[in-house]
């Protein structure tokens, strides 16, 4: 009673990433007989959170699967100062829940209006994202800087700059000087409407996005950084183009207010999108899918025959690792094999003994309390070695979790870093940076690294329907630090192939309980 | 952090995730069915896939909503309940008491749970279909030991009226030694089921309720906490033109 051998199935799902769960959601109230699987023995795939212990379990095993090639280079260190009764130590394993590949959801994301109009937020708790930061190589030498949040004595570190929220922050600004200021609301009211004046970054369009504030708008050097910065490009500035900037910057400005005053974006509790991979999953699970673990699609036998005729589209036998044959009518998953790729980012993972309270400052009034801040290295603040030209290396982004975004221990805080210089180099430029950001910072006593763990993330194929004629689209939108909501457009056409004519609303559910009229909410 | 009672509001509400676990047939969705609807079905099917529900517990100084989710069904795949009790409050493990077997199941997931689910879970263990215990049987704890059922499929054909094949001494023993809340219940009668859910309401600490940062405490669904972004608030006329890009 065990097995799945000889089950037929509407629907196979492989892998529990977050496509492949959004998916399930979509088809939870389908009537479909979904079998959902996962060669892991966790769920969220690439999107996963580990406590310690999964963590270094994770370390040890993911070497022996060739197969499992969305990550390499997998190492944990852990701190190796003396514990003693004094020295903050991590609390215990299941205390954290660490994200593989952190992402911000911007306000106007239309994936949280989803989650809304499916009723799962209701399992969900969002964060706000708080304040961006910008690392200055340059010492704190002209404080009356308020942004700067760095102590004034001290050993030579550079400093953190908050990036202005907003026109009426840069308006606020005492640093500035009157034509900085001009030139940077000018551009501000340019993005608000920027679809509309193709006239003014036409020309710009596939070149250097310094360049067009330069020339376009004779923004000043130094106020490209923080301008960059919200772009949360993974490339060097000089290769990140107008086109990609202007979107991206406007997306964050548009966003922001939308859910609360000051803040634009907002994280899920609980360590990150693998938390609503499993809320998805479970409303699938309600709504009659069957979740098995541990299970693989090992081989694909050929179409079901066709006999009986009335459909050309029969579906597939299929069979499973442990040799179990079953049939389903399609079949979803990352079904192209990447080819050996090499990795696209170095990623790491840091534990601190410290909240880091100056990374937190109150949004504004009536806001919630921020649970995650943003550092963002630019390319270039931060020289590799002495001899290498700091100019070509990529901008260093860091999401720094406090213990409310349920991640680590009371005091503590998790810092995500990320770059997309790859191999050894990667991992000591994002070593660097963790340990410009914590000098950086003014808090007594001074925060200790506690754990890490490091790794380099590959390109993971979208997933797919299987079809006799498999088209290949090699794409990534998982590794953006901002969740992408064309992933959701894709996971959309699927479920539209999968339900033909009667596909109704995309996610849109009612509650699965009537609320009895109580609404506290 | 908002203290309650400052205002004049009703009675504080909170959510608590429960989950239910134990093996096939022991009578988990009948129990919630007796919870939720006071209803009892003499042959359920089988549950297919799972089912979450709903239901309120009101006590002197709070009310509870408990969502309750049972992995009915799935027991057998044992992949959907890591997903389930993950940051739930409570979980109801049960067993059935004509049925040592499922009593050692039942231990497996209390075991599991105090392994990998919230550090503060509060976990009742729960001996169902008390209707089919002769009255005094759960107290002869050698009778019960002594006459070990041989598959205690179908007992009560041969046993007659008493088919009780676990003591209430051994499992309570073993409650207490696990710090479990323990009942014996009948989905049945309903007698106890009530209670059931009344003790774990009682039994989870009101920090846990409080805020976020309670141990294990997560889905406070009925209140509006302090640093939650709500997503369905005022503002939210529409995250329509939102910029693909």
């Amino acid at each position: 009673m065990d097995t799945l051998d000889g089950t037929e199935w509407d629907v196979l799902i492989v892998g529990t990433g977050l496509p492949q769960s959004l998916l399930a959601l979509a088809l939870s109230r389908s009537g479909k007989k979904i079998l959902h699987i996962d060669e892991n023995g966790y769920y969220g795939g690439t999107e996963a959170a580990f406590s310690l212990q999964e963590a270094e379990e994770w370390e040890k095993h993911i070497d022996e699967d060739v197969s499992a090639a969305a990550f390499s280079n997998i190492s944990i260190t852990k701190s190796e100062s003396a514990v003693s009764e004094t020295t903050p130590s991590l609390s215990f394993s299941r205390a954290y829940s660490l994200a593989l590949s952190p992402q911000l959801i911007y306000a106007r994301s239309t994936l949280l209006q989803y989650l809304v109009s499916s009723k799962v937020y209701r399992q969900l708790e969002f964060l706000a994202v708080g304040s961006w930061w910008v690392y200055s190589a340059e010492s704190d030498n002209m404080d009356n800087g308020e942004p700067s949040i760095s102590s004034e004595s001290g050993p030579r570190h550079g400093r953190l700059l908050k990036v202005p929220n907003g026109r009426e922050d840069v308006f606020q600004d005492q640093v500035l000087d009157f034509k900085a200021k001009r030139a940077l609301m000018r551009f501000l009211r340019f993005i608000t409407e920027y679809e509309e004046q193709m006239e003014m970054w036409e020309d710009h369009r596939t070149k250097a996005f310094p360049t067009f504030l330069s020339e376009q708008f004779k923004i000043p050097i130094t106020l490209h950084a923080p301008l960059l910065a919200l772009t949360l490009s993974p490339s060097v500035s000089s290769q990140t183009t107008t086109e990609y900037a202007l979107p991206r910057i406007a997306r964050h400005l548009r966003s922001i207010g939308l859910f609360g005053a000051g803040f634009g974006s907002v994280i899920p509790k609980w360590g990150g999108m693998s938390e609503i991979t499993q809320v998805a999953c479970r409303a699938s699970a309600v709504g009659g899918g069957v979740y098995v673990l541990g299970k693989r699609l090992s081989c694909i036998d050929g179409p079901t025959s066709a006999d009986n005729s009335e459909e050309e589209t029969s579906g597939f036998r299929l069979r499973l690792n442990d040799g179990e044959a079953i049939s389903a009518q399609h079949v979803v998953g990352e079904l192209s094999r990447p080819p050996i790729s090499s990795a696209t980012c170095c990623k790491s993972i840091t534990i601190v003994s410290s909240p880091l309270p100056p990374l937190f400052p109150p949004i504004a009034e009536d806001a919630p309390p921020p649970a995650c801040a943003v550092v963002v290295f630019p390319s270039g603040s931060l020289p590799l070695d002495a001899d290498e030209q700091a100019a070509e290396l990529p901008p260093i982004y860091i999401f720094i979790h406090n213990s409310d975004a349920g991640e680590c221990a009371a005091g503590q805080s998790v810092l995500y870093a990320s770059t997309t210089l790859t191999g050894e180099k990667g991992f000591q430029l994002l070593k660097k940076a963790v340990r410009a950001l914590l000098l950086s910072v003014d808090v007594t006593p001074a925060p200790n690294v506690l754990w890490t763990l490091q790794y380099e993330q590959h390109p993971r194929p979208l997933i797919s329907l299987l079809a006799l004629d498999p088209d290949e689209r090699p794409l990534d939108l998982l590794t953006d630090l901002a969740f992408d909501d064309s992933v959701l457009d894709h996971v959309k056409g699927i479920w539209q192939q999968i339900m033909g004519d009667s596909a109704g609303d995309f996610l849109v559910f009612e509650d699965r309980e009537a609320n009895q009229g109580d609404d506290d909410e | 952090m908002a203290d309650s009672g400052a205002t004049a509001q009703p009675k504080p509400s909170s959510s608590v995730k429960l989950v239910l676990l134990g093996e096939a047939a022991v009578g988990k969705s009948s129990l919630v069915m007796r919870f939720v609807n006071n209803d009892f079905q003499e042959n359920k099917e089988p549950t297919i896939g799972a089912a979450f529900l709903t239901q309120k517990c009101n006590l002197p100084t709070r009310t509870i909503k408990f969502e309750i989710w049972d992995t009915a069904g799935q027991e057998r795949f044992a992949s959907l309940a890591p997903m389930y009790y993950r940051n739930a409050q409570a979980a109801l493990v049960v067993y059935d008491i004509t049925k040592p077997s499922s009593l050692i199941k039942a231990q497996h997931w209390v075991a599991e749970l105090q392994r990998q689910a919230s550090p503060g879970i509060v976990i009742a263990l729960v001996g169902n279909k008390y209707d089919l215990a002769s009255p005094s049987s759960g107290d002869s704890a050698e009778d019960a030991d002594a006459a070990p059922a041989a598959e205690g499929e179908n007992p009560e054909e041969e046993e007659g009226a008493d088919a009780r094949r676990v003591p209430t001494k051994t499992a309570k023993a073993y409650a207490d030694e696990e710090s479990l809340l323990f009942f014996e219940t009948s989905a049945k009668t309903g007698m106890n089921v009530a209670e059931v859910f009344t003790a774990i309401a009682n039994a989870i600490p009101e920090t846990s309720l409080k805020g976020p940062r309670g141990v294990g405490g997560q889905t406070n669904l009925g209140r509006q906490e302090d640093n939650r972004v709500n997503l369905v608030g005022g503002r939210t006329e529409g995250p329509k033109e939102g910029c693909a890009c």
